[in-house]
């Protein structure tokens, strides 16, 4: 009797507290929070949870705030396995991630098959950093967006703007990691060879993060008496080269796609002067509202992995704003072809989904390092100067023929 | 007499209880399960054999790529492999590996050894990121389990048990072998190598051999991984994956044969506990490896033989006193040192730099376990202080009680121990809790 009354009661708590009870959109972040990769890991992390604060700010979604849960991946693929499926567990509708292809591989992977055995409570993807030219190439699928640029867009914008601004000259080095985005970088730099006017005199691929001297690759530098060096090297990999170069008393111009990284400026100091960098954003381009809401909220202008992030954030919010589901169960499906048709305007130019391989045409954004700018980095009086914006449109290359995407009924 | 029931009951317990529990869960028993399996195969090397491998992640990775290229072929639809068989190609391509890099690395014995396998781990590291066809690039190589025999494998659950079976047989397995006369012939390799070699065996065959069938394990373990995981990438080459295991087998206890399965056990399910409540948990993991090293260096596997072997003979009714006052010591240590790492975590992190800013430069309280706290108060530091001194001298009052007690245990005569099976080195010789 007594246990027929409980059912009964909760039966009734059951029926009572549903209705009050929308589901909550949830996102998950699964980065490096832990380890040597961490302050990047921090950024996005940052970065999702005050895009997150904005749309909660105005309402949240389906009735709730947007909750935003963090995993930490532990600085590999199979931390990060292991973080979907409790992301999975804990209910998450839409993963953010982006400080490695490698990671971001494996979530794709992990969101399909996710995808494929549990039609009706799918799972979607934000990748708002990984840029392997594969994700949206054989590995493309419908749940997978890329908010972030690729070598190919990188590479022709900043072609172009050194170009324009006399300072590309025709015999370009090309140096860089020995991996995929290494490998990218220098198919970009070699496809782009023709509509920028160079020859590239010496492409080289060396090891990822463990060279301590780049002597010798300087050396060959010097040898190759080029006019620009063009790398996409990261991290250590991009510091020590240019401190290499500067210390041989070499005299070419870096373009470079990583030199925002936090710490690299102050690292290289006047060594950086006159380098070029092709990235999403710069503070000093575009509308400074962005920046100064963000260095208000945060502490500091938004930086390196930030800006990217934040645009992916809003142009989720507005698809989010283009779908109701009246408090009840959320259809990722129906969010991810809402985020589709959303054009997002950054403070650099619209953002939309190429709907073919899921990658956004982007405005990138060309900037040279230069004393006494209006934001300077990392405590130096060094900051990014803007060359030249290159709308979305003119930065864009075409959908590779490997994705074949399925799309929903 | 006992033991075999702990196991059929621990055994009951693995079989029953995940269908109730949550997704999370179900996940970190399949990793709890793998890492005991790769804990155990590498223990046979440093526990039975005396090798100290470092680079014991080469065979895990070897068998999670062999497994992967498997699926991918069975997905393909070129051949028909029934899915729970799946391991095997792990199993054979660790076996194999093993015995190449096995013969090469015993050559030597020692630092030189594990400088070998150290090598050729990071080999593997450096090609597999190269090498497109075999390891995918640094992406990997990516598959999807096929139903097989009317099971889909596509639930966290199913994949539980397909786990849980091949460990089950494989820790068997590698119980059964250190009972076989080899097995006993690797525990004297351990103890005096030179004596095996006059006795007229071939050391270097029979370190060749052990060393083939510890990858063989690992590799198992690694297509377990793959299976879950269906992704490969060379990452699990890296030395993070060989430093791992190493401290699971001595955390755990590597003279005890079931001590690093205690290791992994409580390794992974500490890392899925404690991994997303704090940024900090690999220190506090790190100080966990440093005091069982320093104080129980025997492992946890080794305090709980130890109180196994002498059970008879201990009197709770004296020693239950000083435990839990070494108990109450440790946890008040442990909070303080806790309050103190989450507090200067959140004072140094850049939000409390913002609200620094926003009270015009003073220091105004901060928030460490929902509570908050006014970081120039002497409270605030005063209390997790006076918590840790207050411990520290429990604990050391209560290591002096329990080596008193213990001592008096050890003295008396001895019982006929309960069948020395191969892990009864000298247990009751090391110390335990100091």
């Amino acid at each position: 009797m007594r246990t027929l009354a409980a059912f009964a009661l909760s039966t009734a708590a059951i029926a009572w507290a549903t209705p009050t009870m929308a589901e909550p959109l949830r996102i998950g972040i699964i980065e490096s929070l832990s380890g040597s990769q961490t302050s990047t890991g921090r950024l996005y992390a940052a970065a999702v949870q005050y895009g997150v604060d904005l749309i909660n700010a105005n309402g949240g979604f389906n009735g709730e705030p947007i909750e935003v849960i963090e995993y930490d991946n532990a600085g590999g693929s199979t931390g990060a396995a292991d973080k979907f499926r409790q992301a999975v567990a804990d209910g998450v509708h839409i993963v953010f991630q982006g400080a490695s292809s490698a990671v971001a591989g494996q979530i794709t992977e992990d969101v399909r098959r996710h995808n494929i055995r549990n039609p009706g409570s799918e799972v979607m993807f934000i990748n708002v950093g990984a840029e392997a030219m594969s994700l949206t190439g054989e590995q493309c699928h419908f749940y997978h967006f890329r908010y972030a640029t690729t070598a190919p867009m990188r590479v022709n914008a900043l072609v172009n703007a050194m170009a324009a601004a006399g300072e590309l000259g025709t015999r370009v080095f090309s140096i860089n990691q020995n991996y995929s985005w290494g490998q990218d970088m220098q198919a970009a730099i070699e496809a782009a060879a023709a509509a920028g006017g160079y020859e590239v005199v010496e492409a080289v691929l060396h090891d990822v993060n463990t060279i301590q001297d780049f002597a010798p690759f300087v050396a060959r530098i010097n040898a190759a008496d080029p006019d620009t060096v063009i790398t996409g090297n990261w991290s250590n990999d991009l510091l020590l080269l240019m401190k290499a170069a500067s210390e041989a008393g070499l005299d070419v111009r870096f373009g470079t796609t990583f030199l925002d990284q936090p710490g690299n400026i102050a690292n290289a100091g006047d060594t950086a002067l006159g380098h070029y960098l092709a990235n999403n954003y710069v503070p000093a381009a575009g509308d400074p509202a962005f920046a100064e809401a963000y260095a208000a909220a945060v502490g500091h202008v938004p930086v390196f992995v930030e800006p990217p992030t934040i645009f992916a954030v809003g142009a989720l919010g507005l698809a989010l704003a283009d779908v109701d589901f009246a408090g009840g169960e959320i259809d990722v499906t129906e969010i991810a072809k809402a985020l589709e048709g959303v054009t997002y305007e950054s403070p650099v130019g619209p953002i939309s989904v190429r709907a073919e391989d899921h990658q956004t045409i982007r405005p990138v954004v060309v900037s040279r390092v230069a004393r006494g700018t209006q934001y300077p980095v990392d405590d130096t009086d060094l900051g990014f100067e803007p060359v030249s914006v290159v709308a979305g449109p003119d930065a864009i290359y075409p959908v590779q023929a490997s994705c074949e995407m399925e799309r929903p009924d | 007499m006992r033991t075999p029931l702990i196991i059929a009951a621990v055994l009951v317990a693995l079989a029953a209880v995940p269908p109730f529990l949550g997704l999370g869960l179900q996940n970190a028993l399949v990793n709890v399960l793998i890492a005991s399996l790769f804990a155990l195969a590498f223990n046979l090397l440093i526990g039975q054999a005396g090798l100290l491998s470092f680079g014991h992640a080469a065979y895990f990775g070897v068998g999670a790529f062999a497994t992967l290229h498997l699926m991918r072929i069975i997905e393909d639809g070129v051949i028909d492999f029934p899915t729970p068989l799946l391991p095997l190609a792990g199993a054979v391509a660790g076996l194999v590996v093993g015995a190449i890099a096995g013969f090469f690395a015993t050559m030597r014995s020692g630092v030189y050894f594990a400088l070998v396998t150290l090598a050729i781990a990071e080999l593997f590291h450096a090609l597999a990121p190269r090498w497109q066809g075999l390891f995918g690039g640094e992406a990997g190589l990516s598959s999807m389990r096929m139903p097989w025999g009317g099971i889909t494998f596509g639930s966290t659950l199913q994949v539980y048990y397909l786990t849980l079976g091949w460990v089950a047989i494989s820790i068997w397995v590698l119980w059964a072998y250190t009972r076989t006369p080899f097995g006993r012939l690797t525990l004297a390799l351990r103890d005096n190598e030179q004596r095996v070699r006059f006795l007229g065996y071939n050391a270097h065959a029979t370190k060749v051999i052990v060393f083939a069938v510890s990858a063989m394990f690992s590799g198992i373990a690694g297509a377990l991984q793959a299976t879950s995981n269906e992704v490969a990438n060379y990452s699990l080459f890296s030395s993070h994956v060989s430093a791992q295991v190493v401290l699971y087998t001595f955390v755990g206890g590597s003279i005890v044969f079931f001590g690093p399965l205690l290791g992994a056990a409580i390794f992974t399910l500490f890392a899925y506990l404690i991994s997303d409540l704090t940024r900090s948990w690999l220190l506090y993991q790190g100080l966990i490896f440093v005091l069982v090293m320093l104080y129980a260096p025997a492992g946890i596997g080794g305090i709980v033989q130890t109180h196994a072997r002498h059970w008879q003979r201990l009197d709770w009714s004296r020693l239950a006193g000083p435990y839990a006052l070494g108990g109450l010591g440790g946890g008040l240590v442990a909070a303080a040192v806790v309050f103190l790492t989450e507090s200067l975590g959140v004072l140094f992190d850049e939000a409390y730099a913002v609200a620094r800013r926003g009270a015009g430069g003073g220091y105004p309280p901060f928030e460490a376990f929902g509570i908050p706290w006014d970081p120039l108060s002497p409270v605030t530091w005063g209390v997790p202080l006076a918590l840790f001194v207050v411990g520290l001298v429990l604990l050391l009052r209560a290591r002096r009680a329990i080596a008193e007690r213990w001592d008096a245990v050890r003295s008396a005569p001895a019982v006929p121990a309960a069948g020395p099976g191969p892990d009864a080195r000298t247990a009751s010789t090391q110390q335990i809790a100091g």
